[in-house]
């Protein structure tokens, strides 16, 4: 219901106009007048965002570096079929959050900490800060090798990064930062194009869906490889974003089918990028690619470079940098969402600094300590970026079991609870990453102390 | 009524032309205020929800899965330690 609609006897009076509320009204404006005027493209266009930024923001520098070491090891068998699942996967869980951030115009560390309780929120929220600074020294190490193949080093990649962070919360505009950010992100089709310039064989792709078993290696490494690929597609970061962002856009319940639209676009692009990354990668097969470290210098780019040319290490090198870029952006606005939602007080990019303190100051702090780890002489970053996503993955479980409690709250959601085909979609979903991630840091465990053989 | 003008209270006689611009702002606010939903306000999104009843089975099995979760993360954690010497 609009804000001036009549209620009970007389008309209700709307509440006090906020600046915030004057950003987020003049978006929706442009929505309201598309719809009316039946312009389906436009409309599209202006609501999508959350869902694709989502899913190619998990196109992240780990990632495909994740997916190209896959290839480089263990060819094509397993993954092409896999990457898609897991971005069917990664769909039910953000087609959640989208629905409950449009019903509820909250984000998932409020309602969570309001609905279930302060310390079920603010484990989510710690949860998420862990997670999302080791992924973030992740992707400024991704940025780094990307930028190692044009001979510049860490501290460019830190100015890069922050230069960034700085430049698209300048605006004070939630639809100047998404629409930046979804400008850098569609540059993470470049590593489709590194893919198509290694000339793969179309015929080996296709093969590549019947299928093939685990191509060898031991059960821990299978556990690695599977946990390292789940935290690669879901992450407890996209959970706190989407639902955030869908909110902070304005989009309400009229606005589902199109942030339906939006997700799954988000996921068909990330399946096709990741592909190509692992396309890329597994040119590297049968040319010493299992000895290549991924976090290492120049990694892949410079592989590909002396494989299949200068193009595919060039192409490869800045979808990298790319990949680290939007990923930082999207990594930090999640913690600036879960910190302010959890402090209770404004937490929009149509809030101004001032305003909206809490929100400014957890969004570039975050960034800022993640630069600061990797400009640490000595410090392990190649054990971080590679740890990363397993760790998003064991701590993945709680975050979506909340996330299906909230869709299914009649109270908040009413008739847009979830069906249950979702809720079955997303129980298996719980179960699959639930299981994967903790059979690997038990078996993990296990032998570091000993226990069993690797 | 919009929303300017109640929170404006309105002393004296206004110059014609200053009038105007009062009206012209009052209606730029009720345009805006007409494209959101009322929930959609910050004044109606910072009031917090009602806190659901959760019941014992319910909060033992969020417990026991979050006891779970951090013991899986501190083993990952070691191991990352260990891989590191």
């Amino acid at each position: 219901m609009s804000a001036t609609e009549a209620t009970g006897a007389g008309v209700a009076l709307p509440p006090p106009l906020t600046a915030e509320d004057a950003a987020r009204s003049h978006d929706r404006s442009r929505v309201h007048h598309a719809r009316a005027h039946s312009r389906r493209w436009r409309l599209l266009w202006l609501l999508v965002g959350p869902g694709i930024l989502a899913m190619l923001g998990e196109n992240d520098g780990p990632s495909m570096i994740a997916y190209a070491s896959d290839g480089a090891q263990y060819g094509l068998g397993l993954f092409v079929p896999l990457i898609p699942i897991l971005f069917g996967m990664a769909f039910v869980c953000q087609e959640m959050c989208m629905r409950v951030g449009a019903v509820t115009h909250r984000g998932y560390g409020e309602l969570v900490l309001q609905r279930y309780g302060r310390v079920w929120g603010w484990f989510g929220a710690g949860d998420l800060t862990l997670t999302n600074l080791v992924t973030l020294v992740a992707e400024f190490v991704a940025i780094r090798v990307g930028l190692a193949y044009f001979h510049l080093g860490s501290g460019v990649a830190v100015a890069l990064g922050l230069a960034l962070v700085l430049f698209t919360l300048s605006g004070g505009r939630y639809w100047r930062w998404e629409r930046i950010v979804l400008g850098l992100a569609l540059f993470n089709g470049l590593f489709l194009v590194a893919a198509i310039l290694v000339k793969p064989d179309i015929g080996t792709i296709a093969s590549a869906f019947d299928f093939t078993p685990f191509p060898g290696g031991s059960f821990n490494t299978l556990l690695l490889l599977l946990a390292s690929t789940i935290g690669a597609t879901v992450t407890p970061w996209m959970i706190f974003f989407q639902q955030s962002a869908s909110a902070d856009k304005g989009m309400t319940p009229v606005d589902i089918r199109h942030g339906r639209y939006d997700t799954a676009t988000g996921a068909v692009l990330a399946s096709i990028f990741g592909l190509g990354a692992l396309i890329a990668g597994a040119a590297l097969l049968t040319r010493g690619g299992s000895a290549i470290q991924g976090f290492d210098g120049a990694g892949f780019p410079q592989a590909l470079k002396q494989v299949a040319g200068g193009a595919a290490g060039t192409a490869f090198a800045l979808g990298l940098v790319e990949a680290g870029a939007v990923a930082i952006l999207t990594i930090s606005a999640s913690t600036a969402y879960a910190a302010g939602e959890c402090v209770g007080v404004s937490h929009s990019f149509n809030s101004s600094p001032r305003n909206a303190a809490v929100f400014y100051v957890a969004n570039i702090g975050s960034a800022l300590v993640a630069a600061a780890v990797i400009l640490i002489p000595g410090a392990p970053l190649l054990s971080i970026a590679l740890n990363a996503n397993v760790l998003a993955t064991v701590l993945l479980p709680v975050s979506l079991i909340f996330m299906v409690m909230l869709a299914n709250d009649k109270r908040l959601m009413g008739p847009w609870v979830n069906g249950r085909s979702t809720n079955t979609l997303g129980i298996a979903v719980i179960a699959f990453v639930g299981i994967c991630g903790a059979a690997y840091g038990i078996d993990s465990f296990l032998q570091s102390v000993g226990l069993i053989g690797s | 009524m919009s929303a300017r003008s109640r929170s404006t209270e309105t002393t004296g006689r206004v110059p014609a032309i200053a009038e105007r611009d009062v009206q012209r702002q009052e209606r730029f606010e009720d345009e805006l205020i007409m494209h959101l939903e009322r929930d959609q306000f910050v004044e109606e999104t910072s009031r917090p929800v009602a806190r659901a009843e959760l019941g014992i089975a319910v909060t033992s099995a969020l417990w026991a899965l979050r006891i779970f979760v951090v013991l899986v993360s501190l083993m990952v954690i070691y191991t990352f330690f260990h891989q590191l010497h």
